[in-house]
């Protein structure tokens, strides 16, 4: 067991936390980084990659993520090892005038916080995807969203960050933290002993419920699984991400015309090809704990929703399966934020699917946040605060 | 004359050497879960049948120490390829 200590230690070694470290060791804080498994071993490994605005609440919730875009496209310059970026832009499709009608109005709302948007008629939508089926109503795009890989993304973070001076801790559990007599962080206590610092950043994802209630702060931060297949090489379906219309209404919670297993696995179309030339294929929600084995009922229809807009994959082999848990909030806003009642306790949790979208502007603001600057946009709507009553009443 | 072993394929689906292993290794990626993300071997049509072995064997040549207590490389579901039409129950 041994004593060290540190302007900040971070608590969690996905993408959140990495992206925290980075910008914090690029304005010389001395940063530890404490992982229970590997970097990016979690949820950060188990997903897609992108920086999408398409999917946000037009106002903050989009403006966040076209922020995180403008960081992304800067951290290809900054990070020391590429992470396979791009940035063609994403599309949803719809599946009748109803949710075309939707779509124009998400499409207006975000044209007028500023962002490109703009609608695409049946014409435009079976010229780019020739493999699409043909009864596709139209769609939208977002022009500016991006795509990473997001294990290389977090690994380029870590060592660059390490370049910069960041001690990272992987296969080291927090057992405690150790506040002084006023209430005050002093100290994270780890499996490999004490770590003396003013400031702890608790990073930790669908993990950051239990390390928030180290310090008597209660979080509604709960697991959600998702699945997502992955196809064998082929012929190019199309070059950029497409999801349909109604992974928003998924997403939000709200009613889909869908069949019962489709609703009840919060089953939607998310095509992703990828810098290996072959592509990811989401989605699911469910709420089922910690339950990390991959459901076939859930894949199979996974796949019964791909084959609905793609006929053509019925003949591409699928290669593997994959799932993750995602950091859920009720209110589909992450936690970013300051503690007030503990004194130098932080929290960069809960982003669920957004995790990739919005590392970026997550790891700046935190880092600002902690050395006392301006904050690059304003994380008031973020605060824990507007959970407290909520998490009061458990 | 050009280093006999630096060619040689470790993953044959991905088409990864040796040579990229070791430069992978020398960037950091010392456990063969970073291996696969680094370079994709393991990561293609075989699912690592043929090379998951060669790839935990280079390692500990390389590091007697390396993978202890760390979690191995996993095995996904299907087993066996399929396609999304048999996957999903269609003819």
């Amino acid at each position: 067991m041994t004593t060290e200590s540190a302007d900040v230690v971070i608590i969690g070694g996905g993408i959140i936390g990495m992206a925290t470290a980075y910008y914090l060791a690029k304005l010389g804080s001395d940063v530890v980084v404490v992982e229970k498994g590997e970097i990016a071993g979690g949820t950060s490994s188990k997903c897609d990659g992108n920086i999408l605005a398409i999917d946000k609440e037009p106002g903050f919730d989009s403006q966040m993520s076209l922020e995180s875009q403008k960081l992304v496209s800067q951290l290809v310059m900054e990070l020391d090892e590429e992470f396979e970026y791009r940035a063609p832009g994403s599309i949803l499709v719809c599946e009748s005038d109803e949710e075309m009608e939707a779509a124009e109005m998400w499409v207006n709302r975000q044209k007028e916080v500023g962002l490109p948007f703009r609608m695409l008629d049946r014409g435009e939508i079976r010229s780019e995807w020739k493999y699409m089926a043909d009864d596709i109503h139209g769609g939208l795009e977002c022009a500016t969203d991006s795509t990473v890989n997001p294990v290389l993304l977090t690994y380029s973070m870590a060592v660059t960050a390490e370049r910069l001076g960041a001690r990272l801790k992987t296969h080291t559990w927090v057992t405690g933290i150790r506040l002084d007599p006023s209430g005050a962080v002093e100290g994270v206590e780890t499996s490999s002993g004490l770590i003396r610092t003013k400031h702890v950043v608790n990073a930790a994802g669908v993990w950051s419920k239990p390390i928030a209630q180290m310090v008597g702060i209660e979080i509604p931060v709960e697991p959600r699984k998702g699945h997502i297949l992955v196809s064998s090489r082929t012929e190019s379906i199309g070059t950029r991400k497409v999801m349909e219309f109604s992974y928003l209404m998924s997403k939000f919670g709200k009613e889909r015309k869908v069949d019962q297993l489709t609703e009840q696995y919060g089953v939607a179309l998310v095509f992703e090809p990828t810098a290996s030339q072959n592509f990811l294929i989401g989605s699911s929600r469910e709420f089922v704990g910690f339950d990390m084995k991959i459901n076939v009922d859930v894949i199979r229809c996974i796949a019964r929703r791909a084959i609905r807009f793609f006929p053509v994959m019925k003949d591409i082999p699928v290669l593997r399966s994959y799932c993750g848990l995602r950091p859920w909030t009720p209110d589909h806003l992450p936690i970013v934020s300051r503690v007030e009642e503990v004194p130098g306790f932080y929290i960069a949790a809960g982003h669920e699917g957004d995790g990739i979208s919005l590392a970026a502007i997550t790891g700046k603001v935190m880092s600002e946040c902690i050395t006392g600057q301006e904050t690059t946009i304003s994380i008031e709507p973020l605060h824990y605060n507007r959970f407290k009553k909520e998490a009061g009443k458990r | 004359m050009r280093h006999v072993n630096e060619g040689y394929i470790v993953c044959r689906c991905e088409e990864v050497t040796g040579k990229q292993l070791e430069d992978a290794y020398l960037l950091g990626a010392i456990t063969s879960r970073q291996l696969k993300m680094k370079t994709r071997a393991t990561m293609g049509a075989c699912q690592g049948r043929v090379c998951r072995q060669l790839v935990n064997l280079w390692l500990s040549k390389k590091d007697q120490c390396a993978d202890k207590g760390v979690e191995p490389l996993s095995y996904r579901t299907p087993i066996r390829l399929v396609t999304f039409g048999e996957l999903a129950g269609e003819e």
